[in-house]
């Protein structure tokens, strides 16, 4: 299995080595075995698992709403306000579980949206090969060569009313191409192998080959690429939102940082204000990268130092 | 040998950036505005280093481009006939010495020996023509022409500006301190769109009557350098002095830059936007006041409501707005108390003589919880599915969207608390902010449900005010007054009076002023909310004798935003002292 | 050879030619009209504002067919004419990007190179150093997870804030003009630094990941362990390894291109950089179409010359792109 990893994180693009032959496929109770004792995988797990729950349940935790007023403005973190107020007077802890919420909602769906067109095209230009390939792949290509963070701006600058959900397809659209092509890949030399032709020889379509064979022998490879995608999504959401093309109507880690740097945190020293929403974000995608290496020893036994 | 290949690549990799870094430096040096005289380091103590009016680059010096020239064209190089003073409402004669109504002619006395930065004397001709490209498509100053003036002639240093039947008074006392007197045998060789729209930065031509002449830094780039020339017709004429040699206006790139560059000093005067600086100012930090609101008063935000649609159709209904609305805390959290609360009529504090205290008293609104539920409930407007907010009178939901351009903060965050604060009433209203191109759509096409707004500035006179709520008629895209679409004949009658008494007639004005008060408040097309201050913050590190409302002869607009310095920003500099 | 470049040409063009198409007509199909939006910045009066409207739709261009409007950018792109802007009147967006594009360019050449140099041969040192690999790696995860202007506003933060050493925002002190003095270089100087640095560190620890990655891979192929078994010192199986894992980095180089300029972008708005990142986030604000357009132009070019010369030098590099066998 190749191994993918976070090239110059902030592309969507981890650089695929050579594929060689894959590795047997492993029982999943075996792979599971492992996983968990792999130390990064397993601080992975942590880091992302606890700010799952703490977006999840954090909002029940604090009974202000994150554009509420009354507070005292601009305190530092205190037995009333966790990590302190804004400038105006809200409360820093509710924006910041709203943001988490906000990053994780957008970080899957785009990675979602992001693998279902990824894996379409790269199943099927690495299964059909041939015109179909040439194709997909000068499409694939000339999407990747865009910096799609330029195309983000011009897109969203123009939309009136951006939502959470508007951002995540954006994203989704625009961060494919490097699963798609690390998909491709491996679908070729999975395509040589003796089952496939079988199943091929045996009438089925090619939809249901992909479907039924090839892909669900990727399925570890394909858990890697959400995975990244994921991180690189909640990063990108994160960049547009701190330019001020963020959601309008919805709280969000990049949001907050915006807000921080617009209202002069910096030189007023409201250090509460911009440092959690980006360790937040530092700790989900670290954490995803983490997993991401963890588990790739985990299928790949080669990586593997134990 | 590994060893050899490794330093190769490293210094190899090493020259590249060393390589890219000096062309670099060069092509900055080459491409930024070159400077084309002055030491290449300022003296700090005859500097004045100013800030917060440019946030794009150094590309307009067309002054005849109101809202965009860059800082300082009007008032550091190119004059007006009269200055304005707003604190103490008269005018200023500067290149005009003298100005009077002869019937509806107004004839103007044009200084003597007052001399272009060329050399060359002004003449009248030099009035005639520069009033004269309000006649030519494009001009922003196309108004003058339509409503009233005929045409200008001149006889020796006099101009005489001819009037159709009654002249709008109010209106020309503005253009005799906004409209830039530019030389003749300059612009004339100009086609009319570069007159009108075009950018005009050929330095050479950047000829003017006033006390400074470009430096450098047209462009991209970080400063506009202004210098002091000599042969400034003031210096003898009133004995006047630019106490600075040199006015470096900073580019802002963004307020927490500005902020730091300001609080070490860098800045002297700084016209920025701070939230937050309230808590500053102290030590080597001043206002114009020395407490709350700490700034001028520069125009008003208006919460306007769409009167076209319902229930702000009602205007029972508008006023139990007004009252349900909290500005005190958004004056207090949103801004840090630099803005102060409206007048319910609106009027800036520059106007309050003209202010009808007693139809206030009468008429007025506060923010009053409970006098706002009590109006509700008494036309009609009640909970009846006990969600806490009321529904229309027909009983359909009642949820009204108020809007703001998207990025613009301390607006966003005020809806958010005016929202917070109308649902104590009952009111529901939700905050959304659009771009700020759909936003213009949705206000000028009249989609629009509320929106705030605050696009008239000071002036000379409260005529403005009444123009903006009161202008008739209504056409299907408004895109600059009366966006609430508020339809009041004798309103608009009494306006175009006002605008038609000069502000000689005291009593008459006095009148209409009351009159069209009245109106304001019984009808309260629009709410005003807080006045926005003239931003202007002091660092005394290196200047003293800012603009104060202590101190004689100090009380002048300090800003250098676009129109001001041809009030009393002028003079504002005029009386600066070096540490 | 030819064949590899020929392939990688044809990509550029399409490419080229789809970004420019894209470039164009995303602006044009969004709603709402920019001259509106102008005009209200203007504050002209109504009736100076309805001539304007139409004056500056007739100068824009915005009233031709679109098909026209379409070929007419095409014929102003050939001639260098990146059109006029909308929100600063009367400027070309030529002189507007020229301007700014030095500055970026100061930002990103040495980051982009330094961080690949320095991450590269980093990661190789601790793919073969247990006590570098538990020492750095970590680090190198965390800073490549770090968003780039969370980095920066921290080094804002402290270093420029609370202990004042460094200045935190424009390209030089604003007492000075550029020239050739010391003056003038050592304050560019200081100013370049901090976003520099905070360019330079999130994209090393991305690079240094993904060459340790690699080396250990290589490390472990089989032509390594035959070395290993003939006896041949490890500096020479280290060698070879690096040379190979060179390899995917250097693609990876082109293509992390188009993300580092994300990165500048955002690095020049917290540090107030006069390049081209803010010179976008102003057109943004200003819904200024052209010159939002020029950037994005520029910044495509950029990058499709950026990843055509790193081809050509991974044609160098690569011996098999040469003898025609081409990448799998």
């Amino acid at each position: 299995m190749a191994t993918i990893e976070p090239v110059a994180a902030h592309t969507e693009t981890p650089v695929a080595a050579q594929p060689s032959s894959p590795p047997p496929a492993q029982p999943r109770s075996e792979a599971l075995h492992f996983a968990l004792r792999n130390p990064r995988v397993v601080i992975g797990i942590v880091v992302v698992g606890a700010l799952l729950v703490l977006a999840v349940i954090g909002p029940w935790l604090t009974d202000a709403d994150p554009f509420e007023f009354g507070f005292v403005t601009g305190a530092e973190p205190s037995r009333e306000n966790w990590f302190g107020t804004t400038a105006p007077g809200q409360d820093v802890f509710a924006q910041f579980v709203h943001g988490l919420r906000a990053s994780f909602v957008v970080g899957a769906l785009s990675a979602a949206i992001a693998a279902l067109i990824g894996m379409t095209v790269g199943f099927v230009a690495g299964y059909r090969g041939g015109v179909v390939d040439e194709v997909l792949s000068l499409f694939t290509n000339v999407v990747l060569v865009i910096p799609t963070l330029a195309v983000l701006i011009i897109v969203a600058a123009y939309l009136s009313v951006r939502g959470l959900v508007t951002e995540a397809v954006l994203i989704g659209v625009t961060s494919w191409p490097w699963a798609a092509r690390a998909i491709r890949a491996q679908t070729f030399s999975l395509a040589s192998r003796d089952f496939v032709s079988l199943a091929r020889l045996s009438g089925a379509r090619s939809t249901q080959v992909i479907v039924r064979e090839i892909a669900p022998n990727m399925a570890s490879y394909l858990f890697l690429v959400f995975i990244l995608l994921f991180g690189g999504s909640v990063l990108t959401a994160a960049f547009l939102d701190f330019i001020g093309l963020g959601p309008t109507n919805a709280m969000s880690l990049g949001v907050m940082m915006n807000n921080a740097v617009v209202s002069g945190a910096l030189p007023l020293g409201m250090w509460w204000w911009f440092l959690p929403p980006g360790l937040g974000i530092m700790a989900i995608v670290g954490g995803l990268y983490v997993m991401n290496v963890g588990l790739d020893e985990v299928f790949n036994p080669r990586l593997r130092e134990t | 040998m590994v060893a050899r290949k490794r330093t190769q690549r490293g210094l190899g990799a090493g020259a590249l950036v060393v390589l890219a870094l000096c062309v670099v430096v060069a092509s900055t040096a080459v491409g930024a505005g070159a400077r084309t005289d002055g030491p290449s380091a300022l003296p700090r103590s005859q500097t004045l280093y100013v800030s917060g009016k440019q946030w794009g680059p150094y590309t307009d010096f067309n002054p005849f481009r109101q809202g965009d020239y860059a800082t300082g064209v009007l008032g550091l190089v190119y004059e007006t006939l009269f200055r304005y003073d707003p604190l103490k409402d008269r005018f200023i004669p500067w290149l005009a010495t003298n100005g009077r109504w002869s019937g509806s002619t107004y004839v103007v006395t044009l200084r003597n020996l007052v001399t272009w930065s060329d050399g060359r004397p002004l003449t009248a001709a030099d009035v005639k023509f520069s009033f004269e490209t309000g006649k030519l498509p494009g001009s922003e100053f196309a108004t003058m022409w339509q409503t009233g003036l005929q045409r200008v002639t001149t006889s020796g240093n006099r101009v005489s500006f001819h009037f159709r039947g009654t002249p709008n008074y109010q209106q020309w006392d503005t253009f005799r301190y906004t409209m830039p007197i530019v030389p003749r045998h300059i612009w004339a060789s100009y086609s009319a769109q570069a007159i009108t729209t075009g950018n005009n930065d050929d330095m050479s031509k950047l000829i003017g009557t006033g006390p400074f002449k470009y430096g450098g830094g047209k462009g991209g780039s970080q400063t506009l350098q202004w210098n002091r020339r000599d042969g400034w017709w003031a210096n003898r004429a009133l004995g006047k002095r630019m106490p600075m040699r040199y006015i470096v206006d900073i580019h802002n790139t963004s307020n927490t830059a500005s902020l730091q560059n300001f609080l070490q000093s860098k800045i002297d005067l700084s016209n920025n936007f701070f939230p937050g600086i309230d808590k500053m100012i102290k030590g080597n930090v001043k206002t114009y006041y020395s407490r709350a609101p700490y700034m001028l008063a520069a125009n008003a935000a208006w919460l306007v409501p769409n009167t076209t649609k319902k229930p702000l159709d009602d205007r029972n209904f508008r006023r139990a707005l007004a009252f349900s609305i909290n500005v005190g805390r958004i004056v207090r959290d949103d801004y840090g108390n630099i803005v102060s609360k409206a007048s319910p009529t609106g009027l800036l504090p520059t106007w309050r003589k003209w202010i009808d205290t007693t139809a206030v008293r009468q008429l007025g609104y506060a923010y009053n919880v409970d006098r706002a539920k009590q109006i509700l409930q008494q036309n009609g407007y009640r909970d009846r599915d006990g969600d806490g907010f009321v529904e229309n009178k027909d009983g359909s939901k009642l949820d009204l969207r108020l809007i703001v351009p998207n990025g613009w903060s301390d607006w966003m965050t005020a809806i958010q608390m005016i929202a917070d604060s109308t649902k104590a009433a009952g009111i529901k209203i939700t905050p959304a902010y659009p771009d700020f191109n759909a936003l213009v759509e949705e206000r000028n096409s009249g989609k629009f449900e509320l929106v705030i707004n605050n696009e008239v500035q000071l002036s000379n006179g409260p005529y403005v005010y009444y123009d903006y709520l009161f202008r008739l008629p209504i056409r299907e895209q408004q895109t600059t007054r009366n966006f609430q679409r508020y339809a009041n004949q004798q309103a608009w009658r009494l306006t175009t009076q006002l605008n038609k008494t000069p502000s000689t007639n005291v009593a008459r004005h006095k009148q209409l002023n009351s009159q069209l008060q009245r109106i304001m408040l019984r009808d309260l097309p629009a709410i005003p909310l807080w006045y926005n201050g003239m931003w202007a913050q002091y660092n005394t590190t290196h200047w003293t004798n800012f603009a104060s409302a202590s101190g004689s002869g100090l009380q002048n607009t300090p800003s250098t935003w676009n129109g001001y310095l041809n009030m009393t920003g002028i003079d504002a500099l005029a009386k600066l002292r070096p540490r | 050879m030819s064949l590899y470049l020929a392939r990688k040409t044809f990509l550029y063009l399409v490419t080229f030619v789809v970004a420019v198409s894209v470039d164009w007509a995303i602006p044009r199909l969004m709603p709402g009209d920019p001259i509106n939006g102008l005009i209200a910045r203007l504050q002209a009066d109504p009736t100076a504002a309805e001539q304007l409207h139409g004056y500056f739709t007739e100068s824009f261009g915005l009233d031709q067919p679109l098909w026209r409007q379409y070929l007419d950018f095409w014929r102003g792109l050939a001639q260098g004419d990146l059109g006029p802007s909308i929100a600063y009147v009367g400027s070309s967006v030529n002189d507007l990007l020229l301007n700014a594009v030095p500055y970026t360019l100061a930002l990103l050449v040495p980051a982009i190179l330094l961080s690949y140099i320095a991450g590269n041969r980093v990661g190789a040192l601790a793919a073969r150093r247990k006590a570098l690999d538990n020492s750095v790696l970590p680090l190198a995860y965390v800073l490549t997870a770090t968003p780039y202007m969370w980095l920066a506003l921290v080094l804002a933060y402290v270093v420029g804030f609370r202990w004042g050493v460094l200045p935190v925002s424009g390209a030089y002190d604003f007492s000075l003009q550029p020239a050739w003095t010391w003056e003038f270089a050592r304050s560019f100087a200081t100013h370049w630094f901090l976003p520099f640095l905070s360019l330079f560190l999130v994209s090393f620890g991305g690079w240094a990941i993904g060459m340790r990655n690699l080396i250990i891979y290589e490390l472990e192929a089989d032509y390594a362990n035959y070395l290993q078994a003939l006896g041949a010192p490890n500096g020479l199986v280290r060698r070879y390894a690096y040379r190979n894992a060179v390899l995917p980095q250097m693609s990876g180089l082109a293509l992390a291109l188009g993300a580092v300029v994300g990165g500048a972008l955002v690095t020049e708005v917290v540090f107030g950089y006069p390049g081209v990142g803010s010179l976008i986030l102003t057109a943004v604000q200003n819904r200024d179409y052209f010159l939002l357009q020029g950037a994005f132009l520029f910044i495509i070019i950029g990058v499709l010359i950026a990843n055509f010369v790193v081809d050509l030098l991974y044609m160098v590099v690569d011996p098999r792109t040469r003898v025609g066998a081409g990448r799998a």
